[in-house]
């Protein structure tokens, strides 16, 4: 064992009770996922004379990232979602208490055998299957949108608007981390920031869980077109269900080049199935308020991301390349918004 | 005759891609060297337009406060532009290129928000010309890999 799956075998071993030999191996970080250090490991243990064997995912804060989250809102939000029409895997351990592994961090059950990535999405055998997935991603976020976070048990851990304040407090957020962060001046971005104060969007139809970063890519499918597992919740909060659908709409998600929503359905067919699911109304003006906050929050992430390589906090190579690449797209799919692109 | 760097740099990056890249482990480090290989694609399209894009934009941004100087009615606004559309670049240094340009951008933001607050038609006509330069800042930063 390495010194951290020898750490982590101590960590673990009091919460498994009765278990013996408890033994990490396997441990490798993985792509995917900037706002935490995300690695696999395999847990061996002996209980009642039979040998287990787990496949888990551990996630780790790092010293600087894309998104500065909360791991107690995402560990919750995978906890809450368990076992309900919104796929997720088990979360099972937080650690808040840097002590154990360096860094405060989380545990889940990995789920094997199945894609993330836009390349493989755009390949067979997963190709063939895109509508299929698209009609999923759809009906699983209006699912999300629907749920009742009181229910859920989520009030208690996250801040709950007023249905019409939810606009005001995103809109705020993302200038703010604008603000602290840019280095260069953003025109576009500012522009749409005064777009926004100028027309305020209607109040949110309900109070929904925001996922925040539903987007293709941040989801696991099989290879028969099924989504297994909605994943990185790490900016989950209370919010208008809209910012979710309008997020996922961006252009900038569609790597495929063919207008295809998310590089999987046309725009009008993801917004109905959304609709059908939650049953939601996505009205034209509110949902253009939405998908242009997305390229604030965008933005917002992008020069996050860029201030943290250039101050050498974090040295991923993707914090650089997104600045540099999904910035321009990001300003783009704005001006598009507003008729400004020709 | 040398290799230029743009040839160099496209060099580098297929090595990365093809040969270094597939032979690393573990799999999180193979992904960050193919990431670091298309930054490298990135950095030789921006080589080669790094100082013709900056020149281009700071003077169409000078021509531009130019302009909206003779609209602008608030005085130390109209001050600034019109002391930027007299200004020029005294160096081809990209460094000192991106300098001027930085500032000339914050300019217009201060501008753009400005015009906004006009009623005339004069400052509807300066804002649509805020709106197509903007726009053509997009394009000269455009890169082949970005998605939109």
């Amino acid at each position: 064992m390495s010194n951290l799956e020898r750490r982590l075998a101590a960590y673990l071993t009091p919460l498994l009770g009765a278990a013996r030999g408890v033994e990490v191996s396997g441990l490798e970080r993985i792509h995917g996922g900037a706002s935490r250090e995300t690695s696999r490991f395999v847990l061996r243990y002996e209980q009642d004379g039979r040998r287990f064997e787990r496949r888990l995912i551990l996630r780790r804060d790092p010293p600087g990232s894309l998104i500065e989250t909360d791991r107690r809102v995402e560990f919750a939000a995978y906890r809450a979602f368990h076992g309900s029409a919104v796929p997720v895997p088990e979360a099972l351990w937080l650690e808040e208490d840097p002590a154990p592994l360096d860094f405060p961090f989380f545990i889940m059950e990995e789920l094997t055998g199945l894609e993330s990535s836009i390349p493989a999405l755009l390949s067979p055998p997963y190709l063939q299957h895109r509508a299929k997935i698209g009609l999923r991603k759809w009906t699983i976020l209006g699912e999300i949108a629907k749920a009742d976070p009181e229910r859920l048990g989520l009030m208690k851990l996250l801040a709950a608007p007023a249905p019409s304040e939810c606009w005001q407090r995103e809109l705020a957020h993302w200038e703010g981390v604008l603000d602290e962060d840019e280095l260069e001046p953003q025109p576009v971005t500012r522009a749409v920031i005064r777009w926004l104060r100028r027309h305020p969007p209607p109040p949110a139809q309900k109070l929904s869980v925001v996922h925040a970063d539903y987007r293709t890519g941040n989801f696991l499918f099989d290879a028969e077109g099924e989504i297994r597992a909605i994943l990185d919740w790490e900016m989950a909060h209370l919010g208008d269900p809209l910012e979710d659908l309008a997020w996922g709409l961006g252009a900038v998600w569609q790597w495929s080049r063919d207008g295809l929503a998310g590089s999987l359905l046309p725009k009008a067919e993801a917004i109905r199935t959304w609709e059908q699911a939650s049953g939601l109304c996505a009205e034209l003006g509110a949902l253009l308020w939405w998908e242009l906050l997305s390229c604030v929050k965008g933005q917002g992430i992008w020069v996050s991301g860029g201030r943290e390589f250039q101050d050498g906090v974090n040295h991923d190579p993707v914090l650089c390349m997104s600045s540099w690449m999904m910035g321009n797209s990001q300003d783009r799919a704005a001006l598009a918004l507003l008729g400004q692109l020709p | 005759m040398k290799p230029e760097a743009a040839h160099a740099l496209e060099r580098l990056m297929q090595a990365l891609l093809t040969e270094i890249a597939p032979a690393v482990q573990p799999a999180y480090l193979r992904a960050s060297v193919s990431i670091q290989a298309m930054l490298l694609l990135t950095i030789r399209e921006e080589f080669e337009r790094a100082a013709a894009r900056r020149v281009e934009e700071n003077r169409a941004l000078r021509a531009l406060f130019a302009d909206a100087a003779q609209t602008v009615t608030e005085g130390a606004l109209r001050d600034r532009l019109a002391s930027a559309a007299a200004s020029n670049d005294a160096s081809l240094l990209v460094s000192e290129l991106e300098a001027g340009n930085r500032a000339l951008r914050a300019l217009l933001i201060d501008l753009h928000a400005h015009v906004e607050s006009l009623v005339s038609a004069e400052a509807r006509r300066i804002e649509a010309a805020i709106w197509r330069e903007l726009s053509a800042s997009t394009e000269r930063r455009k890169l082949s890999l970005g998605p939109f």
